[in-house]
């Protein structure tokens, strides 16, 4: 996983609240189909992050994302005893999740949100989300860049948009994109690498993509 | 081995750059990459697109969505009245205080002597709420069986005090039978028929005044509903002009910040 998500089996604690991560998604589904609240929002504890990141790399909307994640939690809450586990918890979630998204976006007619290029707050920049030894610099250059991917992305069909974003920010195996998105496993790479060519393109295009020119044969 | 079938194939290329897909595939493309700069330097390039995809990442947010047990399990009961509409809840009381109403005989009275409320049918007739409102405006159809019960209660009464009397003291009513005196049982039917009467009036009228309260209620919930769409209609529009407006600061935000 990249981008700075860590996904669930590195997370620890959210909020002050401990995961437990020595029981299994499996197990807390099961729980939570008996009856036990406390295990699903453990589920939620686990999976609220990557889910808030799907929702939000695919609207570009951070009040849009956080409304897809409790919509998201609370419909697989109410169609838990539905779930037969032929799937993963975290694939069904993210099943819902593009679903949402998908409604959000078809509602709104409108493509991603790109969030206004304006100027850097260095406020902004300067909690620890950055690497103590990251210069102001360097993370400036690093939110631009980060401003540069989201437009190109925002331009990508979204298939092509949904597929890199679950391979390359959530780790999911080809197999398990193709599943979700209802399709070929060869479909699932030809999106990808078509993706990855427009957003090569596009970062090329603006100046910011590091130069590959002396890679390429002529 | 270098298999020509691997230059620029994406299945092949996407399998070696995400290291995802069957073991010896990879190694082939990988054999295949030593042999070919072009496929080499796509490679390259597409890792370096993924490297710079890393900078993007999703805004911190507080997120504390928990699902929460009931704590008045109790309640569960009513719960389902809390998800009718306030409309229908209000027709649902009216209607139950309606036929209440009706069912004691309910009788509201405001005059010189302050508010009266009573309530039962044994009261005089003349002070019950139907006979009140009906009396009027139907004493044509009410009259005849009125004047049969009071001609029926002064034969009754006048009857043990003068069992031959003449035919010219028996009230009008019971002259039309022909002037003669009638027998026990002719007594018993007259009455069950009076009292059947009276009981299909009482039908009449509780069936008339429920198909009173559901048709006022039927037009309020139609006026409120109506109100509510304007309502709806106008908010729409103030949404519709607002969100048209941000658009456009957003588009000429955009604009200006891309020269």
């Amino acid at each position: 996983m990249r981008g700075g998500q860590a996904g669930p089996p590195e997370r620890q604690e959210t909020h002050g609240e401990r995961v437990d991560m020595t029981v299994t998604d499996e197990e807390l589904v099961a729980r939570s189909i008996a009856g036990d609240t406390d295990s699903f929002n453990q589920l939620i504890l686990r999976w609220e992050r990557p889910i808030y990141a799907l929702a939000y790399r695919q609207l570009g909307r951070e009040e849009d994302a956080r409304d897809v994640v409790q919509d998201a939690f609370l419909r697989a809450f109410r169609a838990l005893p539905g779930f037969k586990g032929e799937a993963k918890f975290s694939s069904w979630l993210y099943r819902i999740t593009l679903n949402l998204c998908r409604d959000v976006m078809r509602r709104a007619r409108r493509a991603p949100f790109v969030p206004t290029p304006e100027g850097v707050d260095i406020a902004d920049l300067a909690p620890a989300e950055s690497a103590p030894a990251e210069s102001i610099d360097d993370v400036v250059a690093r939110k631009d860049l980060g401003r540069h991917v989201a437009r190109a992305m925002s331009r990508l069909p979204e298939e092509q948009r949904s597929a890199i974003i679950l391979k390359e920010y959530h780790g999911l195996t080809f197999q398990e994109i193709a599943e979700l998105q209802g399709c070929p496993l060869s479909t699932v790479k030809t999106r990808l690498y078509q993706g990855l060519t427009v957003l090569r393109r596009e970062l090329e295009g603006r100046g910011t993509g590091p130069s590959r020119a002396e890679s390429r044969t002529p | 081995m270098n298999d020509p079938r691997d230059c620029g194939n994406p299945d092949a290329l996407m399998s070696y750059l995400y290291e995802d897909g069957p073991a010896d595939e990879r190694r082939a493309f990988e054999a295949h990459l030593l042999a070919c700069a072009r496929c080499a330097a796509e490679v390259a390039s597409l890792r370096a697109v993924r490297e710079e995809m890393a900078a993007w990442a999703p805004p911190e947010t507080v997120l504390d969505f928990r699902i929460v047990r009931d704590a008045a399990p109790a309640n569960r009961r009513w719960g389902w009245m809390s998800a009718m509409p306030a409309w229908a809840q209000l027709a649902a009381a009216s209607l139950v205080v309606g036929v209440a109403a009706g069912l004691s005989g309910l009788d509201i009275q405001y005059g010189k002597d302050g508010l009266r409320v009573q309530t039962g049918w044994d009261r005089p007739a003349e002070s019950r709420p139907g006979a009140a409102v009906a009396v009027a405006p139907a004493a044509g159809s009410e009259a005849p069986w009125r004047a049969d019960l009071a001609a029926l209660k002064e034969e009754m009464r006048a009857e043990p005090r003068q069992p031959s009397a003449a035919p010219e003291t028996v009230p009008v009513s019971t002259a039309s039978r022909g002037g003669r005196t009638m027998t026990d049982e002719e007594w018993l039917a007259r009455v069950r028929q009076l009292i059947e009467a009276s009981e299909t009036r009482t039908q009449r009228e509780m069936a008339l005044r429920l198909a009173e309260v559901v048709r006022d209620i039927d037009t309020q919930r139609r006026a409120d509903m109506r109100r509510v769409a304007d309502g709806l209609g106008v908010l729409e529009g103030r949404t519709g002009a607002v969100t048209a407006q941000q658009r456009e600061m957003m588009n000429y935000l955009l604009r200006v910040s891309q020269r």
